[in-house]
């Protein structure tokens, strides 16, 4: 059985993501958007989604591959017009007021999107001067922005020879060139190796956090979201699924992760054993482990512990861990996200014991 | 390290933005053209076999029928018509939608049309300057200029301006497909139409559907026009035939590029 389907409540928890769609009466908000569709022939990227983002907000837009996640900032940022609904950007609509909201934000896409012919400097040059600046601006705020991402050293060399994490960073470059207030940066980490993707994480908060600089971040990593994001919203087929803050999320699971390892062979009398457990939410197994979903935290160890001792099970191994964004995804959507083990694998450095459900 | 940004209030006047803009795209566009050199030389190499295999095989047979007086300079605007029709932009324009850097430039505040009048304006001078190359080599074999040296600008203008017709078409394939095959697919399509014309006789040499053909084919136009700068002296109503023809053509296949272009961003 899924975990959402004994524990999830649905219809109350997606009420409670969309009361936080309410707007505030006079506040400033970077994004809102309301029933934003788009259709690609017969097929609905975008179903009809809700959002606001305030000024200053570092917002997370999570989703799988194929989620509508790319379309939706395409729509924002201006490069596709929607089928249906409204929404605006930095306070301007972007179908009547396009221009307004192009000059209002920066941008760098999924694809880093570099002319590979020119320099890192030419390129940024470039890149102000169509954003209006004039004189001397182009080439001082080119140098300070090559500056700030680190490339200053490379500024001169054509961007072909840069690396994927170079190019990623003079990519974030271009979209501050001429000092947006709103940035969106979709999935500005994909395909970076770890130690590249957590420079550009410690760049991205540190714009957030000093400059104040709005960011809509799309990403297909949870720990990315996590780590970075106020609130995230889940997309999953063209429609947000969950939104809250990274906490409040994995806080409505309302429950520990404990794994404990198990014998093959001892496996069902292990998990009968364990329906005793005081606090138990739902468990699931596989051939090696079972995953316990429990409140109560690290006194549900010595408890599941002392029930498999009474049944001569011995305990390989125990973890207890909080729950992630990925069995926030999971209950939301119903299946976990694709690769989601893998990043945290190549996050931690070590594989996690939790397979995905049966 | 932490950079103050820009002060994002500035003055951005719409209007002047639009000029600089496409000023700014055609020269990025031509900066690439001088460091791709191995993608601009070869363009020079089917014009000038062109001109000189069609010259050395048929100058003798054409001018001994009478109805030529100068080979050489009756074929090099054929050579340049070939030199000018390349697809060069379209390739151009689909590696930047293929590399995102397209993307790139239409988040850019300036109006969109920049970019692609940007792209064609570094696209007509590129073939501007392969046209005066190739008319250039053609002087040095020999060939006698009808109209002199102040003809030869006009003519490799007007042929450069059927260059915007044929990168419009490019680009419009591109735009709409992101398909390099695509774009190769449509000079495939037009390329006959080059043929299609007076390039290897006058039209009074010609007989029966050819004929008709030849009298309902723009370029035909065209390249009677480049021919009265070089071959047969300065002709007023042939010259502005094939002007006319450029600016009935041009406003079609540009037409197609903004409407491919609309069609992308919908």
């Amino acid at each position: 059985m899924q975990f959402w389907q004994s524990t999830g409540d649905l219809p109350k928890y997606f009420a409670r993501a969309a009361a936080r769609y309410d707007r505030i009466p006079g506040h400033m908000y970077a994004i809102e958007v309301e029933g934003l569709k788009k259709v690609f022939g017969n097929v609905e990227a975008v179903a009809g989604i809700d959002l606001i983002v305030s000024e200053g907000e570092m917002f997370g837009f999570l989703g799988p591959n194929g989620a509508g996640k790319s379309t939706t900032t395409k729509i924002l940022t201006t490069l596709l017009r929607p089928t249906a609904g409204t929404a605006r950007v930095a306070g301007f609509d972007i179908v009547t007021h396009p221009h307004e909201v192009r000059l209002s934000i920066g941008v760098a896409l999924q694809e880093a999107g570099l002319d590979t012919l020119a320099t890192g400097r030419e390129m940024l040059v470039l890149l102000a001067r169509l954003q209006g600046l004039r004189g001397g601006q182009p080439h001082k705020r080119a140098a300070a922005m090559l500056d700030l991402v680190g490339l200053s050293d490379a500024a001169d060399r054509r961007l072909g020879t840069y690396s994927g994490g170079m190019r990623r960073r003079l990519d974030l470059a271009g979209a501050l060139i001429h000092g947006p207030k709103l940035l969106f940066l979709d999935e500005p980490t994909t395909g970076l190796d770890p130690a590249s993707r957590h420079a550009i994480w410690e760049e991205v908060a540190r714009l957030n956090r000093e400059e104040g600089i709005t960011v809509f971040l799309t990403t297909q990593y949870l720990e990315e979201a996590d780590r970075l994001a106020e609130r995230v919203a889940i997309i999953d087929h063209g429609r947000i699924v969950a939104l809250g803050s990274p906490t409040e999320l994995k806080s409505e699971i309302a429950a520990d992760i404990l794994t404990l390892a198990v014998p093959e062979e001892s496996m069902d009398v292990a998990k009968e054993a364990l329906t005793r457990l005081p606090g138990l939410k739902e468990i699931q197994s596989d051939t090696k482990e079972l995953t316990l979903f429990v409140t109560g935290g690290s006194s549900a160890i010595a408890s599941a512990v002392r029930l498999l001792h009474e049944v001569d099970v011995t305990v390989g191994s125990v973890k207890l861990s909080s729950p992630t964004l990925d069995e926030v995804f999971l209950r939301a959507t119903g299946s976990r996200l694709e690769g989601a083990e893998q990043q945290q694998a190549e996050t931690d450095g070590k594989k996690r014991g939790r397979k995905e459900a049966s | 390290m932490s950079v103050a940004l820009a002060p994002h209030a500035r003055t951005y006047r719409r209007e002047t933005e639009f000029f600089r803009a496409t000023y700014y795209v055609a020269m990025r566009e031509i900066r690439n053209l001088i460091r791709t050199p191995a993608a601009f030389i070869p363009s020079f190499f089917i014009p000038l076999f062109f001109f000189f295999v069609q010259s050395g095989s048929l100058q003798r047979l054409a001018e001994r029928s009478g109805q030529v007086t100068d080979y050489k300079a009756f074929v090099l605007p054929v050579a340049i018509l070939f030199s000018v029709s390349n697809e060069g932009a379209g390739f151009n324009m689909v590696t930047d939608i293929e590399r995102g850097y397209f993307d790139k430039l239409m988040l850019c505040p300036a109006n969109r049309l920049a970019v692609l009048i940007g792209t064609v304006g570094a696209n007509f001078a590129g073939v501007l300057f392969r046209s005066l190359i190739v008319t250039a080599i053609a002087l040095a074999t020999g060939l006698h200029f009808a109209t002199g040296i102040a003809g030869i600008l006009p003519m490799v203008f007007l042929a450069s301006l059927w260059g915007l017709v044929f990168a419009g078409i490019a680009m419009a394939v591109a735009i709409k497909t992101a398909n390099a095959q695509a774009v190769q697919g449509s000079i495939v399509f037009l390329f006959p139409l080059l043929f299609l014309t007076t390039s290897f006789a006058p039209r009074e040499a010609m007989t029966g559907w050819l004929k008709v053909a030849v009298g309902y084919n723009p370029i035909t136009y065209i390249l009677e026009g480049m021919r009265s700068f070089s071959a047969y002296g300065f002709d007023a109503t042939r010259i502005a035939k094939g002007v006319l023809a450029v600016l009935i053509m041009a406003p079609i296949t540009m037409g197609l590029s903004i409407a491919a272009l609309r069609g992308r961003l919908k």
